[in-house]
């Protein structure tokens, strides 16, 4: 390589790599690093005092740190195997509606669907939060039409988890729906053709042809999803502040409250890494279950 | 074939009405709680407090969306967000630009390790991050400051992998012969690959505008509190707190109307470059 060419790579790539360096991967090692300190984040890293697995034993413990810490895990692992098992068939579904050509209204529907994505979340959960009003709110009096007692959604530590799910469900389905057309039009339409030609019904196509073949595209989704509800974090700061009696107190909510708002630093850094072992294993198992085995199938 | 059309042809034409039906019911419903939204901010109070409630507002009006103004500074708030997010984007498409040129036609020792790291922090959740970054921005001097909401974010793996997607597109001997002719690096980048790639910058933009102009978490942290700074989706969050309960439903849905506005005006414009980019990027990548 030449001198210029050696100069033109550097210049090119410095910008965007030195600013994720900066602003990603040295709080990532920062915090992994600070999990194992006792430190307050409204003082300099020098104050950080070596503790280590002090703050893991904390979270594991008996105290009420682990049993709060406990509790966000526990309420984010439920709301995220929630968002992925109704937005994973939601998505395939809205996305078989979206791609046929047979009835007119697909594009329609991909819009609509897709526009709730662009919305901020922050308005989503104010928008929510009002029609979710056990009193003066749509949804109760919509069920009432259909003889479904009133719910009490989100005052309600039975139902307030259940109900950030299915508004997160709504705002983010469009995307997934998209990334599902993506992979419909993937799939050749000689296998369709070959199927019909064998007297296959749609039912055994979809089962036979077309969810084999979304095998990939629902594994990134189901990745993304993933990655996306461990995310939540303004309908719980907004609306619920946690509550009611805790049962919508999540990861993101937690760390924020006891990292930044209680500024302890290290034990707040040691829930991070905790939460970002846990994805990894997450993932790592959906890679494992979902991963095209090539010639098995 | 003709005699068989008679018996075919309904049944077919019934099953697309059906189809069509459904379709349409779906996208009602999905389009349902921001039509609400819309209709809600145009009620009067009384209206909003109704049991049971009333969906179409009897003498639809403004005086919401005038009485929010008179609560948080909106013309300052959208000015803020208007500023995070026309920076942050434009940096975003430039450094993707730069990046995504490298990884996609430049060979150099270490490349695709580079290309594997970066990729990595797309898919970590912001908060992973969020403490020690609070701190380094504190250091930086950027804290209660709108610059410490957009400094850090003036960069991501995720343009940078859209980038080289496309880039890895464009023949190899449109660079080159700019090459012979002499031409600088950034002259070949600004003036030959990016207008080739137009419909990626068109989905980088969408996706950073809306992304920045949306996020919540890093800004509600960084600023610490200091409302001038307050881009409109934490000056919306301070509406609910202003008047809790059905009185200020109005005021909350004029609000939320408001913030939602910039995004989904972008996303009519652009639709069809974002939905490609993600065929692009989800499927192929």
């Amino acid at each position: 390589m030449t001198g210029r060419q050696t100069r033109s790579t550097i210049g090119m790539l410095a910008p965007a790599t030195g600013l994720i360096a900066i602003f990603v991967l040295v709080p990532m090692v920062l915090t992994i690093g600070l999990s194992f300190t006792q430190w307050s984040t409204q003082t300099g890293f020098e104050t950080a005092s070596f503790v280590g697995l002090a703050n893991f034993a904390d979270l594991l413990g008996p105290t009420s740190i682990g049993r709060d810490f406990r509790a966000a895990f526990a309420n984010t692992a439920i709301y995220t195997a929630l968002s992925v098992v109704l937005i994973l068939p939601l998505s395939v579904m809205l996305g078989l509606l979206v791609h046929q050509t047979f009835a007119p209204g697909g594009i329609l529907l991909r819009t609509v669907l897709f526009s709730s994505y662009m919305v901020p979340m922050i308005a989503v959960a104010l928008v929510w939060s009002k029609l979710y009003s056990p009193t003066e709110g749509p949804i109760n009096q919509m069920l009432g039409w259909v003889g479904i007692p009133p719910q009490t959604w989100l005052s309600s530590p039975r139902t307030a988890l259940v109900s950030i799910v299915l508004l997160n469900v709504w705002q983010q389905v469009g995307y997934f729906t998209v990334l599902a057309v993506a992979g419909l039009t993937q799939i050749p339409r000689s296998l369709y053709e070959a199927a019909l030609v064998d007297g296959a019904s749609a039912w055994m196509q979809f089962w036979r042809i077309t969810l084999p073949l979304l095998r990939n595209t629902l594994l990134f989704s189901a990745v993304i999803a993933v990655i996306n509800a461990v995310q939540v974090f303004e309908p719980v700061a907004l609306i619920t502040q946690g509550g009611p009696v805790n049962s919508t107190n999540v990861m993101t909510y937690h760390i924020r409250r006891v990292g930044i708002e209680r500024a302890q630093g290290g034990l707040g850094s040691a829930m991070a890494v905790t939460l970002m072992l846990s994805l990894i294993v997450v993932i790592v198992l959906l890679f494992t279950l979902l991963r095209d085995r090539g010639e098995q199938r | 074939m003709s005699s068989m059309r008679p018996y075919r042809r309904h049944p077919r034409t019934w099953r697309r009405g059906a189809l069509t039906v459904v379709i349409l019911a779906i996208a009602v419903a999905a389009a349902f709680p921001l039509v609400w939204m819309v209709l809600s901010s145009l009620k009067t109070p009384e209206e909003s407090m109704q049991v049971p409630p009333v969906w179409w507002p009897g003498s639809p009006n403004l005086n919401a969306f005038t009485e929010v103004a008179g609560v948080v500074n909106l013309g300052r708030s959208f000015v803020n967000s208007a500023f995070i997010a026309l920076v942050t984007t434009v940096a975003i498409v430039v450094t993707s630009l730069m990046a995504g040129y490298a990884f996609a036609k430049y060979r150099f020792k270490g490349r695709d390790w580079l290309f594997a790291v970066l990729i990595a922090t797309m898919f970590l959740p912001p908060i992973v991050t969020l403490i020690p970054l609070y701190r380094l921005t504190g250091y930086l001097g950027l804290n209660a400051n709108l610059l410490g909401v957009v400094v850090p974010n003036l960069a991501n793996a995720f343009g940078i992998f859209l980038m080289r997607q496309y880039i890895k597109g464009v023949p190899d001997d449109l660079i080159d012969a700019a090459r012979v002719d002499g031409a600088s690096e950034f002259l070949i980048l600004f003036k030959i690959v990016a207008p080739s790639v137009l419909p990626a910058i068109a989905a980088l933009t969408l996706f950073a505008f809306v992304y920045h102009w949306n996020s919540y978490l890093w800004p509600l942290t960084v600023l610490q509190g200091n409302t001038d700074q307050y881009p409109i989706v934490i000056s919306l969050s301070r509406l609910l707190s202003y008047n809790r309960g059905a009185m200020n439903t109005g005021l909350v849905m004029a609000g939320a109307t408001l913030a939602v506005l910039p995004p989904v005006i972008l996303f009519v414009f652009l639709q069809r470059f974002f939905v490609d980019s993600i065929v692009a990027t989800g499927v192929k990548g």
